[in-house]
């Protein structure tokens, strides 16, 4: 029994990582009905320069500070350079042009870092387990739940409480409504944007001492992150955070049950969604 | 005439590539690639919907012509139109799904589609070898009456066989493509809320070119098994849905003739650049970002209106 309980409380660790990661995309689609497929380089870029920065010898906490804003400075100016150009044009264009610079971040990462993994090692305060009577849990995944549990309800709080949070939610129905009311929203979108870059590259940063870092990881994280937000409900922020710990779970309590199976089965638990409610679990319909 | 053009155009690539190209493989990579990009665009360029679930077709051909060809003694004929039909198959299920979505959540269903057809045939070893592929897939000859029509062993017979294959399928494409089936799924791409308010059945005719799209690519992922002799985990990745759109969309939608160009552009690209530098995905990653923004007409419409610039100062100098 207690070996699914552990996997369960695994499995919300993975799931929360999976929300951060997933967010950014569902909120950007939302908002700009944009797909990025270079999310996941954003999610890679985040790993990779917190390697980078813990071997520059700074400490965790100002990576994980650091690194969000300097990502989430790249997705700024890549909505305001590129994409934005392309916004009127049929959606597969939307597609090509961020399969491309995903592919373009990822090749310069291997020409930084090398085509092989590397490991990051976890802060030496969250080191070791945390013991309650029989159950023994590693400190750092705790911290993570802990971590992302604070930012989901700061996220929600800027969304939901804000200013910017209300253009966001009224542009997600009606952009030109939104411009019609006197709101730059191109502004929006470029800050938006780089908020979804941002969560994502703190996923990557969270994700880093608990699966290291190796070029290939963006678009392995891509995958999940369209599954979290197709299972969820796309646009949705309560969707993003449900599907993500259902698909941490479900992969968790797989991963002992039948191990080679384990990515399989968030794949067929995303078509059983589907099949059950086409617009995701919390998704409106269009 | 003006019918033909664009099948002239399609043969005089096919004879003009063993003239110019050392390579027989590499000169029916460029046809089969060609193939596979053709049933892309059927979806892309006449139907309106991008997949990214190409590669669930194309390695669904390659493991059906592997396991038939080394396991049961098929001839190889049969052998591809069951590759085929596995192809169709496979997109009928794919194609039965996603269809109940539009526009982006399509897209992302297909790409799961093709995460879990790659898990599916990393899991199951016994029928596709996992992370090893199959190997050792023979080539036959062509037999009729015990009598050896046409061998196909070294790589320019292959090619020849492969050739023939690829414009039979090109003809049937373009008669598909102006039949009006055809012109009918323009009229989904272009319009649907309109198709279908006239009373057209979408989901049918969205089923019906995915079905097609699928047994095109299920038999060019068949020619490639038997061009490189085996069916590797790779045919069914996330690479080869992302490669065959490229191609696509690099040639052009909308137009047959231009996802060979496409084909053939990316596939002695990556032939040249690889070999000078191992990040040229780099390059190509740019090239997409470039197309995006400023020649969204592909490789074919950059032609197109350099011909038609071309002409109209010819014309000019005539007056």
């Amino acid at each position: 029994m207690n070996i699914y309980l552990l996997q369960v409380v695994n499995g919300v660790g993975i799931g929360m990582l999976y929300f951060l990661l997933a967010v950014g995309l569902s909120i950007v689609f939302g908002l700009l009905r944009f797909v990025n497929f270079a999310h996941g380089a954003f999610y890679l870029l985040g790993a990779y320069f917190c390697y980078q920065m813990m071997e520059w010898g700074s400490n965790f906490w100002l990576t994980l500070v650091l690194v969000p804003l300097a990502v989430g400075a790249i997705g700024w100016l890549t909505e305001k350079l590129m994409l934005r150009h392309v916004y009127d044009t049929a959606h597969e264009f939307h597609i090509v042009i961020t399969v491309g610079l995903a592919l373009v971040v990822q090749e310069l990462v291997i020409l930084q870092w090398g085509p092989l993994g590397t490991n990051v090692a976890v802060p030496d305060v969250l080191q070791g387990v945390v013991m309650w009577g029989s159950f023994i849990y590693p400190k750092y995944r705790l911290f993570v739940i802990g971590f992302t549990a604070v930012l989901a309800v700061l996220l929600w709080w800027v969304l939901e409480g804000t200013r910017l949070g209300s253009a966001v939610r009224a542009g997600s129905e009606s952009t030109e409504m939104v411009s019609l009311l006197g709101i730059n929203v191109f502004r929006i979108f470029s800050l938006v944007f780089a908020l979804g870059a941002a969560t994502a590259a703190l996923a990557g940063v969270l994700a880093a001492p608990i699966r290291g870092a190796e070029p290939f990881m963006g678009i392995e994280a891509l995958g999940v992150a369209f599954v979290v937000v197709v299972v969820g409900g796309m646009g949705s922020f309560g969707g993003a955070l449900l599907g993500g710990l259902l698909i941490g779970v479900v992969q968790s309590v797989m991963s002992t049950l039948w191990p080679e199976g384990a990515r399989l089965m968030i794949y067929i638990a995303m078509a059983a969604v589907l099949l059950l409610r086409p617009n995701g679990l919390l998704g409106r319909k269009e | 005439m003006k019918n033909n053009t664009h099948f002239l155009l399609a043969l005089a690539v096919v004879l003009l590539m063993p003239a110019f190209m050392q390579s027989g493989s590499l000169a029916s990579e460029v046809l089969i690639f060609g193939l596979a990009a053709m049933g892309c665009n059927l979806l892309l360029g006449f139907t309106g919907l991008l997949s990214f679930g190409q590669g669930v077709f194309f390695g669904l051909g390659s493991y059906t012509i592997a396991l038939t060809l080394t396991r049961w003694p098929l001839p190889m004929p049969l052998a591809l139109l069951l590759a085929i039909a596995m192809g169709a198959l496979g997109a009928a299920v794919v194609g039965w799904v996603a269809i109940r979505q539009k526009g982006t959540y399509f897209v992302m269903l297909t790409l799961a589609f093709a995460q879990m057809f790659y898990f599916i045939a990393y899991t199951a070893t016994g029928i596709t070898g996992g992370d090893n592929g199959l190997l050792d897939i023979p080539r036959p000859s062509i037999v009729v009456l015990g009598q050896t029509l046409w061998s196909l062993a070294s790589p320019w017979q292959f090619y020849g066989f492969v050739a023939a294959v690829f414009l039979f399928a090109f003809w049937l494409l373009q008669k598909v493509s102006r039949s009006t089936f055809g012109r009918t799924l323009l009229a989904v791409r272009d319009n649907e809320e309109r198709a279908g308010a006239i009373g057209y059945n979408l989901k049918l005719l969205k089923l019906q070119a995915f079905v097609i799209s699928g047994a095109v690519t299920g038999l060019a992922g068949a020619l490639h098994a038997m061009m490189t002799g085996i069916a590797p985990l790779s045919n069914a990745e996330y690479h080869t849905s992302e490669m065959i759109l490229v191609m696509t969309v690099i040639g052009g939608a909308g137009n047959l003739f231009a996802s060979v160009l496409g084909s053939a552009f990316y596939v002695l690209t990556a032939d040249w650049l690889s070999s000078l530098w191992p990040r040229w995905l780099l390059l190509l990653g740019l090239v997409l970002m470039a197309v995006s923004l400023w020649m969204q007409r592909g490789l074919w419409g950059l032609g197109d209106s350099v011909w038609r610039r071309l002409r109209s100062k010819l014309e000019k100098m005539h007056e």
